[in-house]
Order: structure tokens, then C-alpha cells, then sequence
């Protein structure tokens, strides 16, 4: 078959442009079992640190700050969901240093002896943690992680548009706001929410319990114009959503952009969550970890995150070199009567993600 | 190829066995096949009938759970969700595609290389950032609603990011060119004499369209109904960003567990069944077009 030369090549930079533009959002797979031929650096402090973090979490002068004292280049690779973190640490693909789950993932981990010990005479300056966030449930006494930011799941308003008032989850999703809001891509909380709603301990996520809260997320998906995770407040931003269910940080930085953006703590139950830097098992450079752990708990390196993203500090020398304002702002600091945070709940995850999928297949 | 074949003293041009040389030089893109795609291919057919631990690793236990999965029909309404919208994206592709590959075709050399060039030019940039660019066009303070106020053609913002239409616009949008560069492959071959001779013999535009045009240029239209189709249906980031997350696709309940789900079991028998059925599919049509 005699087929022009030149739209085959054509083509062939299409398709490959097509990928490279496509690779970013996939996550690599890589073979299993393939572990990295890289042996554990001893003692030493390795040249480089593999940081698998968040987005929009960590600053760029804290990193920067950290490599012109250290002299350890940090690669930072980031990631959209906790559950997207552990698919590729457990894959075993890339050696991680540094990881930063939230506190039910930590807890799983620690479970399957996914986690590091940390060394605490390494961490001189782990004393700064609050002390109310030194034993929880998740890792009493903080022997695998320290907390980065404590945040909520909470409310966001733009009551130029939304003047009825806002308490809590069964305002937000009434019929009057449909396409009009927010609400994080996230399978756990969407349900979670409705469980509080239902009066629901939110880590009971039995068959029966989910049955239970079904209709009520059936009925809210269905509301919903955009699940959005990794920056929810764009859509509130570009005017396509007046109302929200969003993280704690992006609805105080949306707070702190203009005053008609209210964030409002769910009455019915807020949602806790703590993201904690943990090293995994085997890390190759288990010894820098240990020294960047110790450079964020300086007060002033902290004071740097809560700058740039006003999650609540768990550091308390650092929350002393806050402003007033940033003290005073609902969404960073809040005010709560019942806290609640997420345990692991092992393999009920595939229920419900079943679940969720199909209401969102049925809402359209 | 029989064993004896090689025996016969004489054969000439395409039917030489290939030498040693042949093989060296075949050798890079059978390792590449090979690493990426049949090594793949069997992990996922082998992961397929495994399950999943409490941490969402895989675990190799024999099981045909993720199969019977597949065919619950909250997954089969999102198949033919799926293939709805990749069906109507192949179709408008196909309706916008088609004149624009036959007039670049017909056009002279000189204006047809330009006119390429420009179907071409959008794949310099990401497709992460072009998908992010039709969002700030698309949303509700944005370009399109403002124009479109300013000229007072429409009184309130219309909505159309986060709705089924943005899907589909950003669909057409991303795979346009896959349908109009095999289409201009064939139209650029179109031998002018058998159009006017479809003329001479009393044939009118659309008789000559429908009766020498199209059946001449199947071939392209083929490739390019393939092109569009199938990566339509798998597609997971446009209608994760232009869509809002709200309307699932199967490409987005796969990708699904290999991430949020943490099962990957479960992923790759979805993967291997949509494999399954491109396959047959592909032979089904291929088929077809001998017989035709």
C-alpha cells in the first residue's frame, strides 16, 4: 500500500504530541515488583530528596530555602488524591522520600509497615506541635508522622449571589442551588457528609450504612455542577458556582480575596483532617527527610506555609508569628464543637466507590 | 508461510523471505511492541483475575469477580454513555472534518501545505493547556459570555462549561485533526478525471458526491471515523475538566481505580474488555470493507 510518506509523518507528530500532552495526567504504571536498583544510602545525607506531596502545598521558597542551606536537591512531584499517592508509592516505581498522607492513610500505612520510624533526636524541633495533635488515633505519640497542616471540610458562600444563611451540608444542597455548586472530587467525602447529615459516625461504612445514606447522595450529586479537588475555588472564582463544599485553606483563600466569600463550618460535623509528612519504608534518603522534616517545624519556615496556604498551623511557635488577621480568619482558625477524622476503612473503599459512580452514571 | 516456500529457487520482490539484515533492522520496533505493548497487555490480562488487598495492592488469587463486575449494568450504562459521545464526536468531526480535508485536498500545492500547517499548529502546545484555554472561553465570566452579552444577543451568561456540550466541544475540538488528516490523504489521490467523467455521463453534484467521491475517498473516512472513535471513548481528562467530574465516562472509571478505588483488578478487566471489543470491532469492519 502506497501511502503518502509525508501524512503519515504528519500524523505520527500528532499522535506523539497527543501523548506527551496527554502523559501529565496519567498516572505512570510502572511494571511491579520492578524496585529500584538504587541501594539505600547509609547514614549519610543523599544528594537528593524525592518529595511526593500535594499540590498547592508547599511553597517554592521553603524548598528553595531548604537546598541553599542543605545543599539537597529536592525533587517535588506532586499529586491530586491520597488514594492517587498510594497507587504510585505502592507501585514501587520511583524510591520516595518524603510523602505527606493525610491521617487515616498514615494509619494504613503504619498498619501494612508501609512507614519509616522516625528518629526523634533528629527532630529537635518537634516540641513546637500543638499539643492536642500529638496523640491521635491515627499515630499516638507521633512515631511515623508529623502533622503539616490541619484543615476542614467546610462551607463556602458568595453571598453577594446566596443570601439565605448557610449552616450546614442540608443548606447547601437544596434544590434552589442546583448548578450552582462546588463539591470535592472525592468519592469518601461526598458520602462522609452525608453520613453526618444522617447523624452517622463517618468511619462506620457498612453495607447497611451506606444503603442508608444512598438517596441522600443521589439526590446531591444531582445538584452538583462541578466536582472539583485539586482547586475548587476556580469555579467559584470564574462566577460558574455561588456555593460550596471545599477545604478549609481554599475557602480562607477565597476569604482573604474578597470579603463576599463566607466559610461557614458545617453545624452538622466537621470534618478534621490532618496531613502529616511520613517517610516510606526503604527510602533512600531517609536521613534528609529527617532534616527537612526538622527545617518545616522551624516557627519561621511554617510561618512561610501558612502565608501562601491558610490551613491551620499545628506549630505553635509559628502561629505566634502570625498576624492578627491571619489568626482571625474563620476558615484558618476555626471555631468547633465536634471534630471528626477519617480512619482507614479497608476494602469498603470499592464499595463505595461503586457506589458514588453509580449515582453520578444515573444523575445524567 | 509453508516450509517449503524458502525451497523454491526463485521468488521474486515482496515475497523474499527477509534476510538477516531485515530482521536487525525489524528488531527496534518488535522490542518496541513488545515492551509497550504486548509486556503490558499481559500484566493487565494477568492482574484481570486477581484481587485486591485492604491497601489496594494487587494480590494473586485467581478470581472471575472483576469480570461479572464488568457487565453490572451501572458499568454498561456508562459503556453506552460513552460510546454515545464518543459516536456523536466521530459524527461532527466527520461533518466539519470532511470539507475542510477536501478543500485543503483540491487546493493548490503551495496553499495546501499552509492550510496543513495550520491544522497542525495546535499540537505545538500542551492539550492540557488548550483544554484549559476553551475552559476560561467557555465559562461563565469569560470571553464567550461577554461577547456574546456586549452584543446584547443573549440576556443572561449562558452555561455551558460543566455541561455535556463542553464535553463534546472539547472532544471535537482535541481530535479534529485525526479525522481530517486521513480524509485529505484520499481526497489528495482523487483522480479529477473520474469526477468529471461522473459529470459527462449526466451525474449531478450530489449524485457524483454520493456515487465517485465518497466511495473513492472510504478509505480515509475510515481511518479517520477509527482515529476519532476509539480514543473518544476512552478519554477521562476533558471530561474530567470541561465536564465538571460530573458525567462519567469509562475512561474515567478506569482511571478511577487506578487511582481513588485503589483497584487495580478491577481497572484492568475493564481495560482488557474495551480491548476485547475494539478487536472485534476492528475485524468486524475490516471484514466488512473486503467483502464491500
Amino acid at each position: 500500500m502506497k501511502r503518502i510518506g509525508g501524512l503519515i509523518y504528519l500524523l505520527a507528530i500528532a499522535i506523539v504530541a497527543f501523548l506527551v500532552g496527554c502523559k501529565k495526567d496519567e498516572p505512570a504504571a510502572p511494571a511491579p515488583g520492578a524496585g529500584s536498583a538504587k541501594a539505600p544510602a547509609a547514614a549519610a545525607v543523599g544528594k537528593e530528596l524525592n518529595l511526593f506531596a500535594w499540590s498547592e502545598y508547599i511553597p517554592e521558597d521553603v524548598i528553595t530555602g531548604f537546598t541553599k542551606e542543605t545543599g539537597v536537591k529536592v525533587n517535588y512531584e506532586t499529586y491530586a488524591s491520597n488514594e492517587e499517592m498510594l497507587s504510585k508509592l505502592l507501585a514501587g516505581g520511583t524510591k520516595y522520600d518524603l510523602i505527606q498522607p493525610s491521617e487515616y492513610v498514615i494509619e494504613a500505612l503504619v498498619k501494612q509497615n508501609k512507614l519509616e520510624a522516625l528518629d526523634h533526636a533528629k527532630l529537635t524541633n518537634l516540641k513546637n506541635i500543638v499539643a492536642d495533635l500529638r496523640d491521635m488515633p491515627h499515630d499516638p505519640g507521633l512515631k511515623y508522622s508529623v502533622p503539616w497542616m490541619v484543615g476542614f471540610v467546610g462551607i463556602v458562600v458568595n453571598t453577594d449571589k446566596v443570601k439565605d444563611p448557610v449552616k450546614g451540608f442540608k443548606d447547601v444542597f437544596q434544590d434552589k442551588y442546583k448548578g450552582r455548586i462546588v463539591a470535592l472530587n472525592d468519592n469518601r467525602e461526598i458520602v462522609a457528609w452525608a453520613m453526618m447529615t444522617h447523624g452517622i459516625d463517618v468511619n462506620q461504612m457498612t453495607p447497611e450504612n451506606l444503603e442508608k445514606v444512598k438517596p441522600t447522595v443521589e439526590k446531591w450529586i444531582k445538584l452538583v455542577k462541578v466536582f472539583d479537588s485539586d482547586s475548587p475555588k476556580t469555579a467559584m472564582m470564574n462566577g460558574d458556582v455561588d456555593i460550596g463544599v471545599v477545604w478549609s485553606g481554599e475557602g480562607a483563600i477565597l476569604a482573604n480575596t474578597d470579603k463576599k466569600y463566607a466559610f461557614v463550618i458545617p453545624e452538622e460535623g466537621a470534618r478534621q483532617y490532618i496531613d502529616n509528612l511520613a517517610i516510606p519504608k526503604g527510602a533512600p534518603n531517609a536521613e534528609g527527610a529527617h532534616l527537612f522534616i526538622n527545617y518545616i517545624l522551624r516557627p519561621e519556615v511554617s510561618k512561610l506555609v501558612s502565608d501562601k496556604f491558610p490551613y491551620t498551623n499545628p506549630n505553635s511557635e509559628a502561629r505566634k508569628l502570625l498576624t492578627p488577621e491571619q489568626l482571625k480568619n474563620p476558615a484558618s482558625y476555626p471555631e468547633i464543637k465536634s471534630k471528626q477524622t477519617f480512619r482507614d476503612i479497608g476494602k469498603a473503599a470499592s464499595d463505595l466507590d461503586k457506589m458514588v459512580t453509580d449515582l453520578k452514571a444515573a444523575a445524567n | 508461510m509453508t516450509p517449503g516456500t524458502g525451497q523454491l529457487p526463485e521468488i521474486q520482490g515482496a515475497q523474499r523471505r527477509p534476510g538477516l539484515r531485515g530482521w536487525l533492522l525489524f528488531a527496534p520496533l518488535m522490542l518496541w511492541l513488545f515492551a509497550f505493548v504486548i509486556a503490558p497487555t499481559a500484566i493487565m490480562f494477568v492482574y484481570s483475575f486477581c484481587q485486591r488487598d485492604e491497601l489496594g495492592q494487587v494480590v494473586f488469587e485467581f478470581s472471575l469477580s472483576n469480570y461479572t463486575r464488568v457487565f453490572d449494568k451501572t458499568y454498561l450504562k456508562i459503556f453506552t454513555n460513552s460510546i454515545q459521545y464518543a459516536a456523536i464526536t466521530t459524527v461532527i468531526c466527520l461533518l466539519v472534518g470532511y470539507p475542510v480535508a477536501y478543500f485543503i485536498g483540491r487546493a493548490s500545492e503551495q496553499i495546501r501545505n499552509k492550510l496543513l500547517m495550520l491544522v497542525m499548529i495546535p499540537f505545538w502546545t500542551s492539550f492540557l493547556i488548550r483544554t484549559y484555554a476553551w475552559m476560561s472561553i467557555l465559562k461563565a465570566e469569560g470571553p464567550l459570555n461577554g461577547m456574546l452579552l456586549y452584543m446584547q444577543l443573549i440576556a443572561a451568561p449562558l452555561d455551558i462549561l460543566y455541561t455535556p456540550a463542553a464535553v463534546v466541544i472539547g472532544l471535537v475540538y482535541s481530535y479534529l485533526p485525526f479525522m481530517i488528516l486521513p480524509i485529505y490523504g484520499s481526497v489528495e489521490k482523487l483522480d479529477n478525471a473520474l469526477i468529471e467523467a461522473a459529470f459527462d455521463l449526466g451525474a449531478g453534484p450530489v449524485s457524483a458526491f454520493s456515487h465517485v467521491i465518497v466511495p473513492l475517498t472510504r478509505p480515509g473516512i475510515f481511518a479517520g471515523v477509527l482515529l476519532v472513535f476509539i480514543p473518544a471513548i476512552g478519554m477521562f481528562a476533558i471530561t474530567d475538566l470541561m465536564g465538571g467530574g460530573r458525567v462519567p465516562m469509562i475512561g474515567n472509571v478506569i482511571q478511577n481505580q487506578f487511582g481513588q478505588a485503589r483497584d487495580w483488578p478491577f481497572g484492568a478487566a475493564l481495560g482488557m474488555t474495551m480491548l476485547l471489543l475494539f478487536a472485534a470491532c476492528f475485524a468486524l469492519s475490516m471484514r466488512k470493507s473486503d467483502a464491500a
